[in-house]
């Protein structure tokens, strides 16, 4: 039987890390390092199969959000930026990988590829101590054939499953019903758990239930036909990705054991290679 | 090949696949090729469920009895027809 992890310290001001009633994190001491350890060891196993890193900005433009169909799978969810200059219409990033299909729009592929990125990402879902305003994401981004890209998310899955539970961490790996890229209606979502188009890997973080911690997505074609982004045949390319929650990470070792000790452990692991 | 089976074909290929080139078989993946978008799917679970006479739970649209014609008939047509 899973053990339910309390995260009530997270509340309190002096606690390594605190998030604000408005979901915003604060990481202090060992915790802040922690965040980074982690993402060293996905940044680095991303690097090692081949991703290429990128680093895009913070703010992303209404106009990609809006080909991505993001405001209409993700109602209210986005934070919209105010600008001093008219005509600015911008919106803090709800997922580094949007800002890859746009880099990458028009192009046709040559081969498969695969990039790295990791960014401050915002959205305003529910508050309930998991489910941050702001947070930090790591992601790793595939293009190509559908056959690459079903490969990489399967190598992943099985990367991070290792790595999380070599952490001693209760991690489960599991299909994911939740909303997710264009799930704006019953009949997307029947497809998206039919298809098992995204997984996730979760802890047991909170009494409620589990908590995701990453999540590994098939994206069939759904953002290279908007972002017209082929094959070398002529034909859209296939992508997908994966996405790592750091906040989410360090809650759930810190809710285990002490920031230092965590961050040793992390240090010492090498599962992700 | 099952009356049910034979019927569900029927209303893929004749309804859903109407404006495919290529038609399915009892045994063709449904799902591979994006033949079954977000909206043929409901129709195909509306027709399955007025063929089977009962509502079908979203927890039961699984791959495991969803991947084919054939599949979809003997989980929700031949044995609920039972």
């Amino acid at each position: 039987m899973a053990t339910v992890i309390s995260i009530s310290h997270v509340h309190e001001p002096d606690a390594d890390l605190w998030i604000s009633a408005e979901g915003l994190p604060r990481l202090s001491g060992a915790a802040a390092a922690l965040l980074w350890a982690l993402d060293d060891k996905f940044r680095n196993a991303a690097l090692l199969t081949g991703a290429e890193e990128r680093r895009f900005p913070t703010l992303i433009a209404e106009d990609v959000l809006e080909r991505s169909e993001y405001f209409a799978a993700f109602p209210g969810c986005a934070s919209r930026v105010t600008s001093p200059r008219p005509g600015d219409n911008h919106f803090l990033s709800p997922a580094v990988c949007y800002h890859c299909y746009d880099m990458l729009k028009d192009r046709i592929l040559a081969n498969n590829v695969a990039f790295t990125c990791c960014g401050t990402c915002f959205r305003s879902d529910v508050r309930d101590g998991t489910h941050l305003w702001d947070f930090t994401m790591r992601e790793v981004v595939f293009l190509g054939s559908a056959e690459f890209v079903q490969r990489q998310r399967e190598v992943w899955m099985t990367k991070a499953t290792r790595f999380a539970r070599g952490l001693h961490l209760d991690a489960s790996l599991a299909p994911a019903n939740d909303p997710f890229f264009g799930a704006g209606n019953r009949g997307r979502k029947l497809l998206q758990s039919l298809k098992q188009l995204k997984y996730e890997l979760s802890v047991p973080l909170h009494s409620r239930g589990s908590t995701p911690i990453a999540s590994f997505n098939l994206h069939e074609r759904f953002f290279t036909n908007r972002f017209q982004i082929s094959l070398a045949t002529g034909e859209p390319a296939h992508s997908g990705c994966v996405a790592f929650g750091l906040e989410r990470w360090c809650m759930a070792l810190l809710a285990r054991e002490a920031a230092t000790a965590a961050l040793a452990r992390v240090e010492e692991h090498d599962d992700l290679r | 090949m099952t009356h049910q089976v034979e019927s569900l074909l029927r209303f893929v290929n004749d309804e859903l696949l109407a404006d495919c080139e290529k038609k399915a078989a009892p045994d063709t993946p449904l799902f591979d090729d994006g033949w079954i978008d977000s909206l043929k799917i409901l129709h195909l679970i509306a027709f399955v469920e007025i063929q089977a006479g009962r509502k079908i739970p979203d927890e039961l649209i699984v791959m495991d009895r969803f991947r084919t014609v054939g599949e979809i008939a003997r989980n929700f047509l031949e044995t609920w027809r039972q």
